[in-house]
């Protein structure tokens, strides 16, 4: 089947996310999609498997117009979708999930659709026993039986979102095998990934997107770095940077530290962050940086290794400790994890000063003045926006801290306020401290981090002091490279 | 202060009374008395008789009124107290309380300390027996140990295996005088007017430990009739207020086997298996009600420990025997021919089963040779007798 | 006031609802409404001595109502408030029975609450534990709890604390007058008791709405991942708010074993644990309401005995309006929040 999206724009709101996308897919090719975090990968590939109406476009299948608004419809027309996390049904064998949402079927005989099941996965070189509980198999053979259940349902076109993530390399080989022999049946591949390594090996175009644009497209073979050039923007100038100063006494110790979590898992990692430094953890998401951030905060286990602060383990120790020895920790998912919905900006400063309500209130008034909370110290903290949301946060970081970890500390805040945020965290917390903190964005890291750990599927691939960061380096490690 | 406060709130009390409290006016002679029943008031059994003796006394005694309120037990109706329900009585004009159970025995007692004005008749306890009765409380059963004998004799008299099952409420002195009145019926309708030896009879006794099936609570007395059976039993008599032990041998002869059961308490309980049914020994609460309830309307109490003896001119005339057998449809011309004999034996008191020697289940003695036991080593008998099997305690 | 005014719009609203269901099943039967009503309220209000039985059920009632009420700020559905309140009461009673010769009767009754209070909240501690440390949903644990509750206290009444010579549902042998918990003359209902549930009452609010340990409590409960990051331990307080409701729980049971029925039965807790989670949801789970919706409970629950005594209807009825009243606030309060989220 042919593919082909004209101009497809969506809006969130006021955010222009997707800005005229035009991608043609041949019948019977594999075809790549990169880009960073943000670029309109998975909004595009959700328009097109009927989760969300666009805002304006076609899209064209063999040349015919067509509508895809529901799921059903996209299901129907042969849009078929492997999704990152399995979306099966645990407690079910293997044969049950195969069967389910096929009850309108017209053969529903469990002995055909075994006989079915073993035949798709013998072409496909599978093996899977269909009477196995499905909670016994590893993440990777659930991907193979949601891959045959597409197949069964003549699925003509299949989007791939990341599938290699949490698989053996045993099963990533079986897989591009099928992918290559089922592309050979004529049916077309969509291969949504950050690992560049993975799209040069498998595809035979790429469509890069960059801030929901077409910023390239290149066929096979690849060149890597230009690859990494269209995704990523150029490096900025790096001037604005603040003297990097010599790092102080050592704070915080990461040793040979494993943990399993956030898909990837964090694997054999060492570190140690010094006073004064500003370390910044680059990554496509979810590559461990959370993992790390929580593992440093003693949110989190290790299931190996050690984690030390101000010469004391951490280990069977909760957040507790590690605030009482000056750590903090702020979330990305503000309001799930960081603030609490319901209470009010008082009752947040009474929990964390553990103060009186009347000093709460001085403080939370202090806050909204100081932080530029658009607020009332009576306002909910669900009732901010997440802009407020965040400088409620930071608002809330003790002033003695001396080890502040952010996950995503600037997600949602305009430039200005941005740029507020770091003249804030730096004047008041390097000095005295260490800051560590994850983004999104490479160049909020370039710019702000003395240091650079770079993560690339739960580890730490690269670390760097920033006189020796090269920006291409740090995007190719960040893919893999 | 705290007695202006009570004044207060019980000058508000007064008020609300006021509002909604129905005038009662009460005529000398006319007599409201109020009837716990700790079962429902249908149940054919227990509850059910004393239900009917209440509504006797309407009937024969002019200007007598029951209220009555059943089901009072805290798993039915939790978080209530005899006290409770016997102040609302009072306010509705009740001057006699009935309380028809043994488990009443505490709360009745505190209800009649908090209402010496009021009369109240506690069924099967021995608070007077005792002097921990005030002197407003008295206490009223009815002999059923001679129904028991009667049922016993009955079942004595049909059994094939000579093996007699007793299916036992809870433990106590009550029940164990009524398996033990059992037995020695049994027993003697074996020994004496069949002229078996007394090896070859046994007699045995289960509890289920409640007066009826409480799920979860009590064995289920079904499965223990079945169990009885199962074993060559094949008299069951029933000591429960319930008629399982009946339904489960009709189930049975209806597949062929010859068994028999004798329910108790109440005097319709062999209707719903006629075929099965011994006979029923029962109880008949109305006659002496009305005795109490008449003399009450003419300004007379005396406080009692009563214990009614059958009328054995006629056990069966409602009008004057507190405890009477019928005899049922399974029942054979012949045996109920020896039972006639056998009752007028224990009229005349030519025949007492209570005599000596008896033996205690441990095999201390009970009663020596030629000696009658008195009431009171009847109504406490420590435990069941020799020759019987089951738990005494 | 809007707030006011839409609470009491919506308790209105609530029983109109339930007047009105009721009503239409008492005609179905061929009942009058109005007469049964009439019997319900004259049965629980219609005279002192009855207005003090209602207080004698909301006693208990109201302090586990209260009891739950910390469970649920910390998030906790505490189904087993039912078997602390009988450990309650075996605590009381354990005590009580050993003191019985002790010759200082006051002294044996503080012990006994106290007892009581322990034993409950340890029982719920248990549950805690099962939750923290095990894994297993409060609500199973709570429910087995229960039922094992229930199966201590039957061996007790049928073994060791038997009657002599007599194992009876009827319970254990009442205590001597001087242990049982002290009134006054002529009074049917302890104010000492009700002095105890009113000062239970006023801690609660002091407590839950104007006390750090309240608003921590009450953080657990809406977001136990964040306080990990304000340096609270939501474990510990998860098993705090347990602890709580389970001692008072226990002074429930206490009090029904001192002050109501002298002696442990087997229906020592007469349903107030179930009954108090229905109180608590139909307070939506703020304590303001809790002490008049007990009320409304206890009375209908001594009112209804009327109603077999002098229309030969089910008593059962007052539990239908108990369910119905709890049925339409659901209903109310969420057709309230529907309301809300289409018009923010």
């Amino acid at each position: 089947m042919q593919i082909e999206l004209q101009q497809i724009h969506k809006h969130f709101g006021k955010a222009h996310v997707l800005k005229g996308i035009d991608l043609k897919v041949d019948a019977g090719s594999i075809h790549g999609l990169v880009g960073e975090n943000g670029a309109g990968k998975s909004t595009l590939m959700k328009i097109l498997t009927g989760y969300l109406s666009r805002s304006g476009g076609r899209i064209l299948l063999d040349g015919e117009e067509v509508e895809c608004e529901t799921p059903a419809a996209a299901a129907a027309l042969g849009i078929g979708m492997l999704y990152q996390e399995p979306q099966d049904f645990p407690p079910l064998t293997v044969l049950d999930n195969f069967i389910v949402g096929r009850d309108t079927h017209p053969d529903n005989h469990r002995g055909r659709q075994q006989a079915r099941l073993q035949n798709l996965a013998d072409q496909v070189h599978f093996n899977l026993d269909g009477e196995a509980q499905l909670e016994q198999l590893t993440v990777g053979e659930r991907q193979q039986l949601e891959f045959l259940r597409l197949l069964g349902r003549d699925a003509r076109l299949l989007i791939l979102d990341e599938p290699t993530t949490g698989i053996s390399d045993r099963q990533k080989e079986r897989l591009f095998a099928a992918l290559h022999q089922i592309r050979d049946q004529g049916r077309t591949i969509l291969l949504v990934s950050h690992k560049l390594e993975e799209v040069v090996a498998l595809c035979d175009r790429v469509t890069i997107l960059r801030h929901g644009e077409v910023s390239g497209e290149e066929s096979a073979p690849f060149h890597i770095p230009r690859l990494l050039a269209l995704m990523f923007d150029q490096s900025p100038a790096t001037d604005a940077k603040p003297q990097r100063r010599a790092p102080g006494d050592a704070l915080l110790w990461l040793r040979n530290l494993s943990a399993s979590g956030e898909r990837t898992g964090l694997h054999d990692c060492n570190c140690t962050i010094h006073q004064g430094e500003v370390v910044g953890l680059a990554g496509l998401s979810g590559s461990g940086q959370g993992l790390f951030l929580r593992l440093a905060a003693a949110l989190v286990q290790p299931t190996a290794g050690e984690v030390e602060f101000h010469g004391r383990s951490l280990n069977r120790r909760d957040h507790r400790t590690m605030r009482r020895l000056g750590g903090c920790f702020l979330p990305a998912n503000r309001l799930e994890e960081g603030l609490i919905a319901g209470f009010t900006l008082v009752d947040h400063f009474t929990l964390a000063l553990r103060c009186s309500r009347r000093e709460a209130r001085a403080a939370a008034e202090r806050a909204i003045d100081k932080f530029r909370i658009r607020g009332t110290p009576d306002s909910t903290a669900d009732s901010l926006s997440g802009g407020n949301q965040q400088r409620l946060l930071l608002s809330l970081i003790p002033t003695g801290a001396n080890m502040v970890l952010l996950e995503n500390p600037t997600r949602g805040l305009d430039v200005e306020s941005a740029g507020w945020v770091w003249r804030y965290l730096r004047k008041h917390y390097a000095g005295q401290g260490a800051i560590v903190f994850s983004s999104a964005e490479l160049d909020e890291i370039l710019a702000v981090a003395d240091r650079v750990l770079v993560f690339f599927d739960g580890r730490v691939v690269r670390d760097l002091p920033m006189d020796r960061v090269d920006y291409q380096d740090v995007a190719a490690a960040m893919t893999g490279n | 202060m705290r007695s202006r406060v009570r004044a207060l709130l019980v000058s508000a009390a007064a008020a609300l009374l006021c509002l909604f409290a129905p005038a009662a006016v009460i005529s000398a002679e006319e007599v409201t008395f109020g009837m716990l029943l700790v079962g429902p008031h249908n149940d054919h059994g227990w509850s059910q008789a004393h239900y009917e003796g209440g509504r006797y006394v309407e009937e024969k005694v002019a200007g007598s009124k029951m209220i009555y309120i059943d089901k009072v037990n805290p798993a039915d109706r939790p978080g209530l107290t005899i006290p409770m329900v016997v102040d609302d009585l009072v306010d509705k004009g009740a001057t006699l309380i009935i309380g028809n159970s043994d488990d009443m025995k505490d709360g009745i007692r505190e209800a009649a300390a908090q209402h010496p004005e009021i009369k109240f008749i506690h069924i099967s306890g021995d608070d007077v027996l005792t002097g921990k009765a005030p002197a407003n409380l008295s206490n009223l059963m009815g002999r059923m140990e001679y129904g028991k004998m009667m049922a016993g004799f009955v079942a004595g008299l049909t059994t094939n295996s000579g093996k007699v099952a007793y299916l036992g409420p809870l433990i106590n002195e009550e029940t164990r005088r009524l398996a033990v009145s059992s037995y020695l019926g049994a027993r003697h309708a074996w020994t004496q007017v069949r002229g078996k030896p007394a090896d070859q009879f046994r007699f045995k006794v289960s509890w289920i430990g409640f007066w009826f099936n409480i799920p979860g609570v009590t064995a289920d007395p079904t499965q223990v009739a079945r169990n009885f059976l199962d074993t060559g039993h094949d008299v069951v008599l029933s000591g429960i207020d319930t008629t399982e032990a009946l339904i489960v041998a009709d189930q049975r002869r209806k597949e062929g086997a010859d068994v028999y059961a004798l329910p108790y308490d109440f005097i319709g309980s062999c209707n719903s298996a006629p075929e099965a049914c011994l006979g029923v020994p029962y109880f008949n609460w109305g006659p002496d009600y009305a005795r109490i309830v008449r003399g009450l309307a003419n300004g007379e109490w005396k406080q009692s420990w009563t214990w009614t003896n059958p009328n054995w001119a006629d056990i069966n005339d409602i009008d004057h025997s507190a405890i009477g057998f019928v005899p049922g449809a399974a029942l054979s011309e012949e045996n109920k021919a020896h039972l006639q004999a056998f009752i007028d034996d224990l009229g005349s008191g030519k025949l007492n089963l209570f005599s000596g020697p008896l033996n205690y289940q441990d095999g201390t003695p009970y009663l020596q040779a030629g000696e009658k036991a008195s009431d009171k080593q009847i109504w406490y008998l420590k435990q069941l007798l020799e020759g019987m099997e089951g738990a005494s305690k | 006031m809007p707030n006011l005014r839409q609470h009491l719009t919506d308790t209105l609203l609530i029983l109109a609802i339930v007047l009105a269901f009721t009503a239409l099943l008492l005609a179905i039967v061929g009942a009058s409404p109005i007469e049964a009503f009439g019997h319900l309220f004259k049965g629980s209000f219609g005279s002192w001595s009855k207005f003090s039985r209602v207080l004698n059920v909301w006693i208990p009632l109201t302090l586990c109502s209260l009891g739950l009420l910390y469970a649920f700020r910390s998030g906790l559905w505490n189904i087993g408030v039912e078997g602390q309140m009988v450990l309650g009461a075996i605590g009381a009673a354990g005590v009580l029975r050993w003191g019985v010769d002790s010759g200082n009767p006051l002294l044996m009754l503080t012990l006994a609450l106290l007892a009581g209070m322990l034993l409950a909240a340890l029982w719920a501690l248990l549950a805690g534990w099962l939750k923290t440390r095990g894994g297993v949903h409060e609500i199973f644990a709570g429910l087995g709890l229960n039922f094992v509750s229930m199966g201590i206290i039957l061996w007790l009444i049928f073994g060791p604390w038997k009657r002599p010579g007599i194992a009876s549902m009827s319970g254990t042998e009442p205590f001597p007058a001087a242990l049982w918990f002290p009134t006054l003359e002529g009074w049917r209902v302890s104010p000492f008791a009700l002095a105890l549930t009113v000062l239970a009452i006023i801690i609660t609010a002091r407590v839950l709405n104007h006390s750090r340990f309240g608003l921590n409590l009450k953080a657990v409960g809406h977001n136990p991942r964040a306080v990990s990051l304000y340096g609270l331990s939501p474990q510990f307080y998860l098993l705090i708010g347990i602890i709580i409701s389970g001692a008072l729980a226990g002074l429930a049971g206490g009090l029904q074993v001192s002050g109501i029925y002298h002696r442990l039965i087997p229906a020592i807790s007469s349903g107030y644990g179930y009954l108090g989670l229905l109180v608590v949801m139909l307070a939506n789970f703020r304590l303001l309401p809790i002490p008049f919706i007990a009320l409304f409970f206890a009375a209908l629950n001594v009112g209804s005995i009327q109603l077999p005594m002098m229309m030969q209807l089910d008593s059962s009825l007052s539990g239908v309006i108990q369910g119905a009243c709890v049925l339409s606030a659901l209903l109310v309060f969420g057709l309230r929040k529907l309301k809300r989220g289409r018009n923010p």
